[in-house]
């Protein structure tokens, strides 16, 4: 046994070098990660460290153009406990956890004890607890490192209108992002808004870590969104939809569109079949869909999503094409009359006409007994096949289509929803083509694409962006981003859009008009009728694209009636009447004066006298009322059936014809009064708008300017009231 | 022989300074894993501090026990109870498994790990049996077969265990001992070629290491997966600066770091003493290193030389292997790191080590400090 060599020695010093050595290269290592990648690093760690615990944003609220709140989240906690991790607490007993909870949630501490004891994983100890509640248990949470004892965030998202706005909005997904294409996820990106994070220093699995070093940043909240949408217009045109649809045994939904033809607004868009917002996976009852079984249905499957997506979460109005039919003529009106081809004067007729590429010639819709010779305009209001074709001839194909293009009907309009179908024209644009689009045969569009086309046909030709959001608001309601109305492209000229009016104020207006059935006094409504044929046979679309007043109009208002099984699938019957119902509904709410012509204030200064309708049902005093030339307005909560208990003016009044006679559906504990308003100096025309707004009818004396006026200004009157007026022509007199 | 010295003081107390620090930073480590699992803070270090007291005793036995009655009974006992015990932890219902890997055999509540065991027994057996040789390792299949053969069976078993760096760590300590038992560099060089295509043939043929290669070039392809561990630790080493974040001011051992008590206590020794301390504790292990060479440099016998050799190399090898690892310099791989790292079996083990290895400074012929 010797001493180790001098061999070995120097192999023992080679292995001391070599660790030297590794130990110099492993600090070097450290040197390297500490200060050269360190301020990387500990930037992520610290990100990684504080990333625990968020603070959700509240989402933001969506309005109506006037402030009414359409979708609000509504922010609630949810306490829940696991009865097995409870019971292994260390610091506190079950009881002392019982006596605390039920304490700070205002509980019966027997009850708590109870759930926090159940043979169960998990047990909700109670709902909706509100952000004050939610951090006291946190903080005693934390401060008595508390197990079992979970709270989970809970905003939802709450549609006060329910079905009201179902396509426009859409509704939220369980992590709280907007979905259907509505606005909840057009503009999600705002609405969410940006999360909070307590900057406490965190460990891997959320525990906070005893350290002073808490610092927070507040969770920024969601922007709010104002729409364009009136949600009265909106309620008006679905209540008349809802009327439309029942009375017209509407099987293929139905779509109403009000838009302000001066700024492109959305006023409405309403499409049918809808859903609630609140319970977008529930059964829809309002469909019927063969071998749909409500006992069958399972929220959620994909077969009920399948079939929900199909019918009432479509947002016809936008993602539905159809074939405009004759509501499309106007704008070829408006094209014949822009290029000088035609004017409202210009002689034509209706008789077959022949058209290359087809073997028939094209017809009158009154095949059998056709117009014959008539000027345009006459052609317009009946609405004769043949007087479009030949416009579109003298066009040409080039430039009909120039404007077809220019009016928006070959691209999407862009409004701010996702889903807007493409419309459909044939690949290559042939004569016959033309011939038939000039009445809106063989092409397909959205319903919005015919609207928003109208706004350019009737505002002096500028052809407007749809606009569904107004503007952007922070929860202060400071605007913080406005949209301004957009003007895509004039399409025709001032006067060309003036003269379009006129005609189709006509055909609304003449007595002999397609339209007229459209037609309310003193709101000198315009538009055209359509019946579209579809690719089904014996499915029909009814349509009537209108506007009022056709001197400055407001409103362009759009009904789709699609496969009606009623009395009649004509646009010119049962389209018309409800685009008339919402114009005089629309402009009275937005209390756009009456202007009576003096035909008009003829037939109102007739007087009649009051049919007794008490104790008749609404259905039948509606009817006695109309045969008198009665107008009539419900008091409460009544439908047909309900009984007339009461009635003003009383039975055989004398009164002006187009007075408005209330019926009380209710006895009234009290009657209703009105305040007289002040008719001084007011023109004939304005002082029944005054009484009328007022809720009073008017009898008039005289003619000229107000001179004397039954009760004075302020006086109480019995709403429905007759008030006797009298006229005096005060300049022009010698 | 008989010129019994006192022990190397200056080794004795570089292993107080490194067992000290290894138990402040067990506490400090372990504290939220001990506080999380076990409500108790003091958990880990509770054991932490029987282990240190049972492995001061062993070493205090070991330094006053003559190395020289360590005999080849003893070598062949301890050898065949280690290769008996590699063999029964593979065994399920003996062995426990922990993450995939059967390391572990449960001994009256503690957790006994062969692997540790077998180290000491390869350093003793390899040291008595090349001292005890007449002639030179001068013949590869005649000399050097015979210890390859036995490092095989350990390898083997070792390899069964899936236990990776145990294995490395085996194959590096009796390389060393072979080398400084004078066998023939060519040798060695004979062994390179084979190993290397064993190497070649594992990473291209097997999927054993290919996550570990991935996650060791880019640790952020897979931060939730392979490259986790890699990327808290480095979060870990680089939050530490210059002077750390201060004694108990880890973020990072908050759950981040995976059991940071154990392989990764390091990467916590360096957030809160920051570079300052990391190269104090890399300076205490080189002070270790040398005073071990020196006194196998200065060693009375071969015997003496390959003990002090061999356990140099153990602790040498295996708390720089930790510290490649956990800076993320090799694959990545599960490495105690010695006097540091939490466990009983490990930390006896070193002690009783450094023991032997203080027992031979006693009759090695060199100044003392
Ligand atoms: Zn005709």
């Amino acid at each position: 046994m010797a001493a180790p060599g001098l061999a070995q020695k120097r192999r023992l010093m080679i292995m001391l070098c070599t660790f030297a050595l590794i130990v110099a290269a492993l600090i070097a290592r450290l040197a390297y990660i500490q200060f050269v990648q360190g301020s990387e690093l500990q930037k992520k760690a610290f990100v990684q460290q504080n990333s625990g615990r968020i603070i959700s944003p509240i989402r933001g609220t969506i309005y109506d153009r006037n402030g009414k709140k359409l979708a609000i989240s509504v922010q609630a906690g949810t306490i829940s406990c696991n009865p097995n991790e409870v019971a292994n607490n260390k610091k506190l007993t079950v009881d002392e956890v019982a006596d605390a909870l039920a304490d700070m949630l205002s509980l019966e501490r027997d009850d708590v004890y109870r759930l926090i004891t159940k043979k169960a994983n998990s047990a909700i100890i109670k709902r909706k607890i509100d952000k004050e509640t939610e951090t006291r248990i946190r903080t005693w949470m934390s401060e008595n490192s508390v197990k079992g004892i979970n709270i989970d965030e809970d905003a939802k998202r709450y549609y006060p209108n329910g079905n009201l706005m179902s396509h426009l909005l859409g509704f939220t997904g369980d992590d709280n992002q907007g979905l259907m294409g509505g606005v909840e996820e057009v503009m999600d990106k705002y609405l969410k808004g940006t999360p909070g994070k307590i900057l406490s220093e965190v460990d891997a699995r959320g525990g906070a870590v005893p350290s002073d070093s808490e610092k927070r940043i507040d969770a920024q909240d969601g922007l709010n969104v104002v729409l364009t949408i009136d949600e009265t217009i909106q309620y008006l045109v679905s209540k008349s939809l809802d009327k439309a649809v029942e009375d017209n045994k509407v099987k293929g939904g139905a779509i109403g569109i009000v838009m302000d033809p001066n700024t492109g607004d959305i006023l409405s868009m309403v499409s049918k079949p809808d859903y609630d917002l609140n319970t977008p996976f529930a059964f829809p009852a309002n469909i019927q869909v063969e071998g749909l079984d409500p006992s069958e249905w399972v929220e959620r499957s994909n077969e009920s999503v399948n079939i929900l997506s199909r019918t009432v979460w479509r947002n016809r109005a936008i993602t539905d094409t159809y074939e405009p039919g004759s509501t499309f003529k106007s704008i070829t009106t408006a094209a014949g009359i822009e290029e000088g081809v035609v004017t409202p004067d210009t002689i034509t007729d209706d008789l077959p006409i022949k058209v290359t590429g087809w073997p028939k010639p094209i017809n009158c819709w009154r095949v059998g007994r056709p117009h014959g010779t008539e000027t345009f305009r006459e052609a317009v209001y009946n609405s004769c096949n043949p007087a479009f074709v030949k416009v579109a001839q003298s066009l040409g194909i080039e430039r009909f289509y120039s404007y077809v293009k220019a009016f928006g009907f070959m691209e999407r309009t862009g409004i701010e929803l996702k889903g807007e179908a493409k419309p459909q024209f044939q690949p290559k644009l042939k004569e016959i083509d033309m011939a038939v689009a000039s009445f809106g045969q063989r092409f397909t569009i959205t319903p919005l694409q015919l609207a928003t086309a109208y706004t350019a046909l009737v505002n002096g030709g500028r052809l407007m962006k749809p606009r569904l959001i107004k503007e952007l608001t922070d929860s202060e309601g400071n605007v913080v981003e406005k949209f301004e109305p957009q003007v895509v492209r004039t399409v025709i000229s001032e006067q060309t859009s003036k003269t379009v009016r006129d005609i189709l104020e006509g055909v609304v207006g003449d007595s002999k008009g397609t339209g007229n059935n459209a037609f309310v006094r003193g709101y000198r409504v315009g538009g055209k009728t359509g019946t579209s044929e579809t690719t089904k046979e014996d499915v029909y679309i009814a349509s009537f694209c209108g506007f009022a007043p056709a001197n400055d109009p407001q409103i362009v208002v759009l009904i789709v009636l699609m496969d009606p099984r009623g009395d009649s699938h004509m646009g010119g019957v049962i389209a018309a009447p409800i685009v008339g119902k919402i114009a005089e509904d629309v402009l009275s709410y937005m209390q756009v004066e009456r202007q009576y012509t003096q035909e008009d204030l003829k037939a109102m200064t007739e007087e009649v006298y009051v049919p007794d309708v008490r104790k008749k049902t609404v259905a039948e005093a509606v009817k006695a009322l109309k045969a008198a030339g009665l107008k009539y307005s419900i008091e409460g909560e009544g439908n047909n059936e309900s009984t007339v208990v009461e009635q003003t003016p009383k039975p055989d009044s004398i009164v002006p014809e187009d007075s408005v006679v209330l019926l009380y559906t209710y006895k009234p504990e009290s009657e209703q009064t009105v305040e007289m308003p002040d008719l001084s100096g007011k023109t004939l025309s304005e002082a029944i708008n005054t009484l009328n707004r007022a809720g009073l009818n008017i009898k008039i004396s005289g003619h000229g300017v107000v001179y004397k006026q039954q009760y004075v200004a302020g006086q109480d009157v019995r709403k429905g009231s007759v008030v006797l007026v009298e006229f005096r022509n005060l300049d022009n007199v010698e | 022989m008989k010129n019994k010295k006192p022990f190397d003081f200056l080794l004795f107390i570089t292993v107080l300074i490194l067992l000290s620090l290894g138990l402040i930073m067990v506490f400090s480590a372990s504290a939220p894993t001990a506080e999380k699992y076990y409500g108790n803070i003091y958990h880990y270090i509770n054991r932490q501090l029987v282990f240190a007291g049972l492995g001061m005793a062993a070493m205090l036995l070991a330094a006053n026990y003559d190395y020289h009655k360590i005999g080849k009974k003893t070598v062949w006992i301890l050898l065949l109870v280690s290769i008996v015990l590699l063999i029964l932890v593979l065994i399920p219902g003996i062995g426990s498994e922990s993450k995939g890997s059967w390391r572990w055999i449960i001994i009256a509540g503690f957790r006994f790990q062969p692997s540790e065991l077998a180290k000491m027994a390869l350093i003793l057996f390899y040291s008595y049996s090349l001292s005890k040789r007449k002639k030179p390792l001068d013949s590869f299949f005649g000399d050097l077969l015979p210890y390859l053969f036995v490092l095989g069976i350990i390898v083997a078993l070792l390899l069964l265990e899936t236990h990776l760096s145990a294995t490395i760590i085996m194959i590096s300590i009796a390389m060393i001992i072979l080398f400084a038992a004078g066998a023939k560099i060519r040798h060695f060089a004979a062994l390179v070629l084979p190993v290397t295509a064993l190497v070649i043939a594992v990473i291209t043929f097997t999927d054993y290491m290919t996550p570990r290669l991935r996650s060791w070039i880019d640790p952020w392809s897979d931060p939730r997966g392979d490259g986790y561990q890699t990327i808290q630790s480095l979060y870990a080493i680089g939050s530490g600066g210059l002077f750390g974040r201060g004694l108990g001011q880890s973020m990072q051992k908050f759950l981040y770091v995976p059991e940071p008590q154990n392989d990764y206590i390091f990467p916590i020794l360096a957030e809160e003493l920051g570079f300052v301390g990391v190269v104090a504790v890399l300076l205490l292990f080189m002070i270790f290193i040398w005073r071990g060479i020196k006194i196998a440099v200065h060693a009375p016998d071969t015997y003496g030389c390959l003990i002090a050799s061999g356990v140099t190399a153990l602790i040498a090898v295996q708390s720089l292997f930790n510290v490649a690892v956990v800076t993320n310099s090799v694959p990545p791989t599960g490495v105690s790191l010695p006097f540091f790292s939490a466990g009983g079996t490990a930390l006896i083990l070193f002690m009783a080590e450094a023991g032997i290895l203080l027992n031979v400074s006693r009759y090695s012929r060199y100044e003392r400090i």
